[in-house]
């Protein structure tokens, strides 16, 4: 039987089989490139605009956040403190040590030491590196020790849940300078988490949940307080 | 000894009391720090209050110490936020450490320390009121609309992104005691839309960090909203002015036309129809031009003789080839006096009179007699007003007796001498006309006894009168029809000289004598049964029987026929008569029918049989339906 590929799909059984095999690699194919073009499809043409512009928006959604899980860690700091710490030692926080104080961080506008921009992103990633087990722990702790009551608990869940969040965002912000060129990729080399885990040290187990809290709370300011230096920094013509 | 050395002692104790209760010299009062605060996160200050100083001056000094570090620092500067109070520069500042801040307050006799105070310059942010407030006031479609815009406080560095400021501004109108609070996000400017014109309003601005303290309010901005033009009035008055105007035009139509607008809204009570007594003439007194109205102008008759009036003759012109046409056609029931058909109608409030068959032409100035005829039940009848008017407006009766045309339609007046004689046995014409009691005074005239064309051509202009006598009306018919080429005239002279019609030895051939030979049909009345009776006006010479008048009845005028001749039904002969009179008889008993064509030779004799009688019952009511039949004279 002579295999002859312009037969009809109808006449030839094999053709037919062929012919179903090469329409089946064709629409695969297609579907892919369209699954392709769905990404690509968002910004095709004014590539700088559009990163920009979204860039733009992703620090103003990773701001916000930032600015929630602040707001949390501060309403659980101060019912901390009125549940448990009923009298004000306050001579004793003097000696609080966070685990994340060598972590050098800018603590002033004008700071001693000029923090660039990939400066600046580093520490905002070391410190949310550096924050993600000890929240877990801490919720973990509270939650086996019922000193709260189920607001305290969900507070915490979620303030864990928030710094996971936050810090995928800063990634992915780091991520998109980094495409646009705003930042050298060495940034993120320096991010990684397993590097920043090793520099910190498991030195916050041993804070008290107090102090812990403490810590977040002022630590949360930072990472909002760098964001948004950063993001006026880089985009600065919205809302600066 | 002793006493002495007592008094030394009890002077020396009162000497220590007394100093003991003056002086109080001690430890300064505890001095308390009352709030550390920073107006851009970059700097702060902290204010104290002194306690008591102990008597002795005191001196007072902040000590602070960094968070993590033990050593101690003091104040650097304490005049600059003035007393009891420590400035920390840029340089002395650090954000997110803690500080702990103690007083010291110091006088000769000792020092003593306040309480701590921990503080973050994070959180004791409160920064300057907004500057540069400024109120803009525009219009939006006449509404005013309120953009107020303001700057940061100086020091505030929010460009950079270091403090985030959020804004909040408060509204009031002048002379009130409640604000409008508008918290306005981190923008820098607001829209404010409830707004009255012509009030003064004041605004005031507010910030504070977001995780801070409210700044104070800004100084009050002042701001009129000026009374816009009300253009939604303005409207308001172009449109009543407008209204107003109308209102004023449509009054003064209604003034100009109030008598109409009664007319419409108020009938007049209708006048009676009836002309009745003109007042305008009863007050002149003249009661015969008065009464006028209700007299009909022949009766009594006053200038005319009774004699005249007893005899009223029909003229009639009998064609020589032709009888007597009638003209017909007129559709009676249409109203129309052009109509060609010729229908049969009943005899529905009609005179005796009427008939198709008499029915001719009119003028236009005649048609309207005859609309009125028609009013009266479809005829054309000379009522009594008639003779109110002259000769010349009398109904010109126009027998359009076409010769050979039967369609052609004529206006057809009918108009009845009043006065039919009798047909005499003359068959030729159905117009002898004998002398014949005077009946009305109205003339019918008679198509029949239209004999066609010859006789016509004399008479060809239509309208043509022929003044035969005085004191007849004449009726002069004109073909008016092109078609027909044949004039034939009626003529009715009612109250008039008869001129003879030479018997009908002419209607053997239907030749119509000329005119001075036309016989006559007097009309003799007209019975009730719709029969005109026509009594033939036989000249004397002629005339075998003196006197006699053969009065015959006709059943019927038929009307005319298709070859217009005036179709008269002789109901009955008598036989009497006839023999009184062969002559005489053999010629009246033929005349009536009319069969007059002018074909028909056969009109020699106008003797009827009895056969007629059938035409009779053909005929129905009263009227001669010359549509139906021609009846064959013989």
């Amino acid at each position: 039987m002579q295999q002859n590929i312009y037969c009809s799909c109808s006449r030839c059984p094999f053709g037919a089989l062929v012919c179903a095999v090469w329409v089946g690699m064709v629409c695969l194919v297609f579907c892919s490139r369209l699954s392709g073009m769905k990404a690509a499809s968002i910004c095709g043409n004014a590539q700088a605009e559009c990163h920009f512009l979204s860039l733009a928006n992703l620090f103003d959604r990773v701001i916000q956040h930032s600015a929630r899980m602040h707001g949390i860690s501060n309403d659980l700091h101060s019912e901390f403190e009125l549940y448990f710490l009923p009298s004000k030692n306050q001579v004793s926080r003097v000696g609080r040590n966070c685990h994340t104080s060598n972590i050098l961080t800018p603590n002033g506008k004008e700071n001693r030491f000029p923090v660039t921009d990939p400066e600046l992103t580093e520490v905002i990633m070391k410190l949310l590196a550096a924050w993600r087990d000890p929240l877990w722990h801490f919720h973990q702790s509270v939650a086996r020790n019922h000193r709260f009551n189920g607001y305290g608990s969900n507070k915490s869940l979620e303030m864990s849940d928030m710094a996971h969040e936050l810090r995928k965002g800063v990634q992915k912000v780091v991520e998109k300078m980094q495409t646009l060129g705003v930042i050298s990729n060495s940034v993120g080399g320096l991010a990684s988490p397993e590097a920043l885990l090793a520099a910190d040290g498991s030195g916050w187990r041993f804070m008290k949940d107090s102090d812990l809290l403490y810590c977040f709370r002022r630590d949360s300011n930072k990472i909002q307080n760098y964001l948004k230096i950063l993001k006026c920094r880089i985009v600065p013509e919205h809302g600066c | 000894m002793k006493k002495a050395e007592g008094v030394i002692i009890l002077w020396w104790l009162l000497f220590f009391t007394l100093h003991a209760e003056g002086t109080s010299y001690s430890l300064p009062g505890k001095p308390t720090l009352t709030n550390c605060r920073s107006p851009e996160k970059e700097t702060f200050t902290c204010w104290w209050e002194p306690g008591s100083d102990g008597g002795l001056p005191t001196t007072y000094h902040l000590y602070y110490r960094k968070e993590s570090s033990d050593a101690v620092h003091e104040c650097p500067d304490y005049r600059t936020a003035g007393k009891n109070s420590c400035f920390f520069n840029k340089n002395d500042t650090s954000i997110w450490i803690n500080y702990n801040i103690t007083v010291v307050a110091t006088n000769a006799r000792g020092s003593t320390f306040s309480d701590p105070v921990e503080i973050d310059v994070v959180y004791i942010v409160k920064p300057n009121p907004p500057e540069k407030v400024t109120a803009n006031v525009s219009w939006n479609k006449s509404w005013p609309s309120l953009r107020v815009s303001w700057d940061p406080p100086q020091k505030a560095d929010t460009r950079s992104g270091w403090i985030t400021l959020i804004y909040e501004l408060r509204i009031k109108l002048e002379g009130e005691d409640k604000w409008e609070e508008h918290p306005a996000g981190q923008q820098k400017m607001y829209n404010i839309y409830s707004l009255q014109s012509g009030g003064t309003y004041l605004v005031q601005v507010r910030c504070r960090p977001d995780h801070g303290f409210w700044s104070e309010w800004s100084d009050s901005t002042y701001f009129k909203v000026p009374d816009y033009f009300p253009q939604e009035r303005s409207i308001w008055i172009i449109i009543m002015i407008f209204s107003v105007f109308i209102f004023l035009i449509l009054i003064w139509a209604i003034h100009m036309n109030s008598h109409t607008l009664k007319h419409h809204i108020l009938p007049p009570v209708p006048g009676p129809k009836i002309k009745g007594f003109d007042k305008q003439l009863l007050k002149s007194g003249k009661s015969r031009d008065a009464f006028s109205s209700l007299v009909g102008s022949d009766f009594p008759p006053t200038t005319t003789n009774y004699e005249d009036l007893l005899v009223e003759y029909l003229e009639v012109y009998i064609p020589e080839e032709q009888g007597l046409m009638l003209e017909e056609g007129k559709d009676l029931h249409d109203g129309s006096l052009k109509s060609k058909s010729y229908t049969s109608d009943s005899d529905s409030g009609r005179g005796s009179c009427d008939s198709h068959a008499l029915l001719v032409d009119k003028s236009e100035e005649e048609k309207e007699v005859g609309q009125k005829s028609n009013q009266q039940g479809g005829r054309t009848e000379m009522d009594l007003k008639r003779p109110e008017e002259s000769p010349e407006e009398n109904i010109l009766n126009y027998s359009h007796a076409n010769v050979g045309s039967p369609d052609v339609s004529c206006e057809k007046v009918k108009t009845w001498p009043s006065l039919f004689s009798p047909l005499t046995e003359n068959s030729s014409g159905p117009l002898d006309q004998p002398d014949s009691p005077e009946m009305a005074k109205q003339h019918c005239l008679s198509d029949s006894l239209f004999p066609p064309s010859p006789l016509s051509s004399p008479f060809a202009p239509p309208g043509h009168k022929e003044v035969l006598g005085s004191n007849y009306q004449e009726y002069s018919f004109g073909n008016l029809h092109p078609q027909t080429g044949s004039h034939q005239y009626l003529r009715a002279h009612g109250n008039m000289n008869v001129a003879n019609i030479g018997h009908k030895g002419v209607p053997a051939d239907l030749q119509l004598p000329p005119v001075r030979s036309t016989e006559y049909v007097e009309v003799q009345k007209v019975n009730n049964e719709n029969m005109v009776l026509l009594y033939r006006v036989s000249s004397d010479v002629e005339k075998g029987c003196p006197g006699r008048r053969h009065t015959e009845e006709y059943s019927r005028l038929k009307g005319v026929n298709n070859d217009n001749g005036l179709l008269l039904l002789q109901r009955m002969v008598s036989e009497e008569e006839m023999n009184i009179c062969p002559y005489e008889d053999q010629e009246s008993s033929g005349l009536t029918d009319s069969g007059y064509t002018t074909s028909t030779a056969q009109k020699s004799t106008a003797y009827i049989p009895p056969a007629t009688q059938v035409l009779d019952e053909r005929v129905a009511g009263g009227y001669v339906d010359t549509s139906m039949f021609t009846l064959p004279i013989y």
